[in-house]
């Protein structure tokens, strides 16, 4: 069964779960039974039939881009990856030291 | 022996690691940020202390590389348009270390029309991304088309840990660009959670047709296959 790798920002949704497996034959599919899951997660990441310009989506080491974009076949074993660009933020609210940073700061 | 030169944009806690470690290399750094340390920086940036505070944070940073006996220059400035030239003039390989998303496409785009190496880094809570450009491979804006939050960013956060292994990481691959490998050159870096694994996803993008930066600096058609290479 193909399997989903949730990148931490979008862990609140899947109860920490770094990996979701699916039945599906398709990323787009394969996403869609991430979001009948885990609902709300695919509003994350598709803005509504294309994948959000901040991130972008492999197929083991392929962009999804350079295939089929979200009709892109997956195979029994195939590991799906969402992968969002990330800048930097607040402390970690439960890093040590990071309780009283509230602001945002230079990573 | 050629002296390699480097710009960081960002003093804080990646570009502490970076400017360290490539300082001690012998890399001649122009250091760039406008933001001035706060107590609650210390905890992650660890280049400074409480003598710092309120102290310019390109200044101290240039100042402990110089102690250490490397060569800094520090700007008490962003990265903008009407600096990106002075402060990337002589820059072999020019280093994103900020928090902000503009700034990164700022610098990766400005590094694409002046044919420059580039490393564009970025940490959040436990991991982290570090992406390699170079003339010629797909760049950071066909891989992430513009600067907008990614979800939960605003509320997400940075630990002292994280910042000093993606900084390591960056500095190391911004070194061998520097030096001419281009064995990463238009990859990235992923790094998940460093809690679990300090292995990376590392893959390759396509580039993305129309992409506005690439239009002004034509992509190679051999130089970006869409493929993974695992390192490490």
């Amino acid at each position: 069964m193909p399997s989903i790798q949730v990148p931490s920002a979008l862990r609140s949704f899947t109860g920490g779960a770094s990996s979701v497996e699916v039945a599906a034959t398709t990323v787009r599919d394969a996403l869609a039974e991430l979001d009948r899951r885990h609902p709300g997660i695919a509003a994350k990441i598709l803005d509504r039939d294309a994948v959000k310009p901040f991130i972008r989506i492999f197929v083991g080491p392929e962009d999804i881009g350079g295939l089929a974009g979200l009709d892109t076949k997956l195979a029994e074993r195939d590991e799906l990856a969402i992968i969002p660009a990330i800048a930097g933020g607040r402390d970690a609210p439960d890093a040590p030291g990071g309780r009283t940073a509230p602001e945002v700061d230079r990573a | 022996m050629t002296t390699l030169r480097a710009t960081i944009v960002g003093a804080g806690g990646l570009g502490g690691p970076i400017a360290c470690s490539l300082g001690a290399a012998g890399v001649e750094l122009v250091i760039a940020d406008h933001d001035r340390v706060e107590l609650s920086n210390l905890h992650r940036q660890i280049q400074f202390t409480a003598v710092d505070l309120d102290q310019p944070k390109a200044a101290c940073l240039a100042g402990l590389v110089t102690a250490r006996g490397g060569t800094a220059r520090s700007v008490a400035s962003r990265w903008e348009a009407e600096t990106a030239g002075e402060l990337g003039a002589d820059a072999d390989v020019v280093i994103d270390a900020s928090d902000d998303p503009a700034t990164k496409f700022a610098v990766a785009d400005w590094a694409v029309a002046s044919g420059r190496c580039y490393v564009i880094a970025a940490a959040l809570r436990y991991g982290g991304n570090v992406m390699a450009g170079a003339p010629g491979v797909a760049c950071y804006r066909c891989l992430f088309e513009e600067p907008i939050d990614a979800p939960t960013c605003a509320d997400a956060g940075v630990l002292g840990p994280t910042v000093g292994a993606i900084g390591g990481v960056a500095a190391a691959t911004a070194l061998a660009l520097a030096r001419g490998d281009r064995a990463l050159a238009g990859a990235l870096l992923v790094f998940d959670d460093l809690r679990r694994t300090a292995d990376p996803r590392v893959v390759r993008f396509a580039p993305r047709p129309g992409c506005p930066a690439c239009v002004r600096a034509p992509i190679s058609p051999v130089a970006t296959p869409i493929r993974v290479a695992e390192v490490c």
